[in-house]
């Protein structure tokens, strides 16, 4: 009871390291919380564009430049050549349509004037070359049938004018599993840190030298008084995902009763799990407690950095997340990005999941085996 | 008297150096027993062996007539060590300290609080009672390291060097405390290589060089056997070479040294020598500051025996 006791003693000495990166878990959650609430409303981006008329006729190529002009944001600049090359190059405009000399005569005439194109080939650019490929297309098909110049310009107005409704037909609450992903995915890192961190600190004072010849020394058996700080250790773990999933009921709500935030408990409690066997590992390996901070900082920090806690999965490079499967912050990760997006949850959808867990928790069994192995080491008297 | 602890034949061996060799001792219930030696003499070495804390290679330890193994948890109960190194957790206050290590062998709370309470008295720290060991002074973390070791009371204490690198008061306050603990019949194995300690303490002394007990015996018993019987020391700032060569020929004279502004004289026989030379220094008229004779201290037996200092 004693060791239990005084684990507790000098846990309270290392509270502000907890509150500290619990601190910084809200502030990052309530941050990205609050700027993900609009995600389901899009609003059409309009690229930059410059036009280029060579031919100053009425008809068709007034409409094609009106159709444009419509869709996005023509800039102006002078016509001049090298002024439209640093305007591309420093990304004021997307894109440049040179229209051809005679470009209405010959398209009336039927033929297929080239309209020669200058693009940045960035997203803006394949928008404005979608607006442009879609007028000629549907100006062509038209022309074949309509001899007309004006009934054929209100015939394409007429058919460019149509908008395609989207509708998203998925069940899902995606803002709030957005929310709910983000949350314990970043909470990864608070979870590793203040694991890591705090028990190393306490082990460390417990396993120093001469502390420890007092404890071996003194009638406690050191088998249990080193089971007594096992238990104690994921006492603390226990208490911390405890207070971490009742932040996630405060900050993401009513979707952390249905059975994806049992799921999402599940995972960060084995991720916990598996924290708290790495804390032991590092805690039975070191020795200076001055050299804490930075290892913490090493596997905490690059470990979320690598697996995605802090930049989404999608937008980290292939080869970094080949390196990140390694580590089983990679598969805590993995299982929040795969709840994002479960439509369905049943035992097929979640098989990948399950698959995940179980990765980490072979990753919990190997990290006790080698703690085991450095702490009898450690034991052997000389 | 019983023995408490037997040591048999002891060696202790690392790679091709014996830090142990063939040591063989007892310890009587209520002695004080000292272990003096110079630094790497085998003194904590032997006392690590004796307390399972390291494996030795021959011979055998019985501590209250049992052999002594890592898992003697029935006899650990009894003993108390306190350790060369402050062995105390910086994250706790000097009363949870003496606490948690008191209660790694008293489980009933009440008992406990009343034995910390008097290991505080004992080495008067009731006023640091809520200090952290940072805010204490390297006497008082000395003497919290004591508390620490003795707090449940023990039978048999093992005090290592616990006077190392301490101020005078903390030194007279911890002595005192040993003091105690021995007039209250503890048995006490006490390390150090500073003889005024052991002459004060200990009623039986082990002189310890490179592992091999050296003597043993009372401090008066160590002393006699020491060749010389008075040594006069006289504070001067020059001195002649024939005046040296001069004292040197002088009756009962053993040895004569100067080493730049003291004169260490050493006689085998001790009467009138002191006399004698001030009678000389007059005579000569040699200017000298201070004078004054003492007998042999274990310092002058370990010289004796060893050629080298305790302090070496």
């Amino acid at each position: 009871m004693i060791v239990f006791k005084t684990f507790l003693k000098v846990l309270r000495k290392n509270l502000p390291i907890v509150i500290l990166y619990t601190t910084i878990l809200l502030v990052f959650g309530i941050s990205n919380m609050s700027t993900s609430e609009n995600n389901m409303n899009f609003v059409a981006s309009k690229p930059n564009i410059y036009i280029v008329n060579n031919d100053k006729s009425d008809g068709i190529t007034k409409n094609l430049i009106d159709y444009i002009s419509n869709n996005t944001n023509v800039i102006n600049i002078e016509n001049n050549e090298e002024k439209i090359n640093d305007a591309l190059f420093y990304r004021d405009v997307n894109y440049v349509i040179y229209i051809p000399k005679n470009y209405n005569n010959d398209f009336m005439a039927g033929k297929n004037p080239e309209i020669k194109i200058k693009s940045l080939n960035d997203y803006g650019a394949n928008l404005t070359e979608m607006l442009l490929e879609r007028y000629i297309q549907v100006a062509g098909i038209y022309r074949k049938s309509i001899i007309d110049e004006n009934e054929l310009i209100l015939k394409i107005n007429d058919t460019l004018k149509n908008d395609v409704k989207v509708n998203i037909t998925s069940k899902l609450d995606t803002n709030s599993l957005d929310k709910a992903s983000y949350y314990y995915s970043f909470a990864s890192y608070s979870i590793l840190a203040c694991l890591i961190l705090v028990i190393c600190l306490i082990l460390s004072s417990f396993n120093e030298e001469k502390i420890r010849k007092r404890t071996i020394i003194s009638s406690t058996n050191y088998k249990k008084h080193n089971r007594i700080l096992l238990l104690a250790n994921f006492c603390y773990a226990f208490i911390l995902w405890s207070l971490y999933v009742i932040v996630s009921f405060i900050l993401v709500g009513k979707i952390m009763f249905s059975s994806y935030g049992l799921l999402y408990m599940l995972n960060s409690f084995i991720f916990t799990i598996c924290a708290t066997t790495i804390a032991l590992l590092v805690g039975s390996l070191i020795t200076n407690k001055g050299a804490i901070n930075g290892i913490v900082n090493v596997i905490a920090l690059g470990s979320s950095f690598l697996c995605g806690a802090f930049v989404p999965m999608e937008l980290l490079p292939d080869s970094i997340l080949k390196i990140a499967h390694i580590l089983p912050t990679y598969y805590f990760i993995k299982t929040n990005e795969i709840l994002k997006t479960l439509e369905i949850v049943e035992f097929n959808s979640l098989k990948p999941i399950f698959l995940n867990m179980l990765i980490i928790i072979c990753f919990s069994i190997i990290f006790i085996i080698l703690s085991n192995i450095v702490s009898k080491k450690k034991r052997k008297i000389a | 008297m019983s023995n408490i602890i037997e040591v048999k034949n002891l060696v202790k061996q690392y790679k091709e150096i014996t830090a142990v060799d063939n040591l063989t001792f007892d310890v009587k219930k209520g002695e004080v027993l000292g272990l003096l030696g110079p630094n790497g003499s085998g003194k904590t070495t032997a006392i690590n062996c004796i307390l399972s804390l390291l494996n030795f290679n021959e011979g055998s330890i019985k501590i209250f007539g049992k052999e002594m193994n890592h898992d003697s948890y029935d006899l650990k109960k009894d003993i108390g060590v306190v350790f060369q190194e402050v062995s105390v957790f910086d994250e706790l206050t000097v009363y949870d300290n003496i606490d948690y290590f008191c209660g790694l062998y008293i489980s009933d709370k009440n008992q406990r609080k009343k034995y910390v309470e008097d290991a505080i008295s004992l080495v008067g720290l009731n006023d640091f009672k809520k200090f952290y060991p940072k805010k204490l002074s390297g006497g008082l973390l000395r003497r919290l390291n004591i508390a620490c070791g003795i707090a449940h009371k023990p039978k048999l204490i093992f005090l290592d060097e616990p006077t190392v690198a301490v101020d005078p008061q903390s030194r007279n306050n911890i002595l005192d405390g040993i003091k105690h603990l021995r007039d209250n019949g503890a048995t006490i194995v006490y390390t150090t290589h500073y003889m005024e300690e052991v002459e004060l303490l200990c009623d039986r002394i082990i002189i310890l060089d490179k592992g091999k007990i050296l003597a043993t015996g009372t401090t008066d018993k160590l002393k006699s056997l020491a060749n010389i019987e008075e040594k006069i020391t006289i504070e001067i700032n020059e001195l002649d070479i024939n005046y040296l060569e001069k004292i040197k020929e002088f009756k009962n004279v053993d040895d004569a040294a100067y080493n730049g502004n003291s004169l260490v004289i050493t006689y085998k026989k001790g009467k009138n020598n002191l006399l004698e030379i001030m009678e000389y220094m007059k005579k000569e008229n040699i200017k000298y500051s201070k004078i004054f004779s003492e007998r042999p201290t274990l310092n002058d037996v370990f010289l004796e025996l060893t050629g080298k200092e305790l302090r070496d």
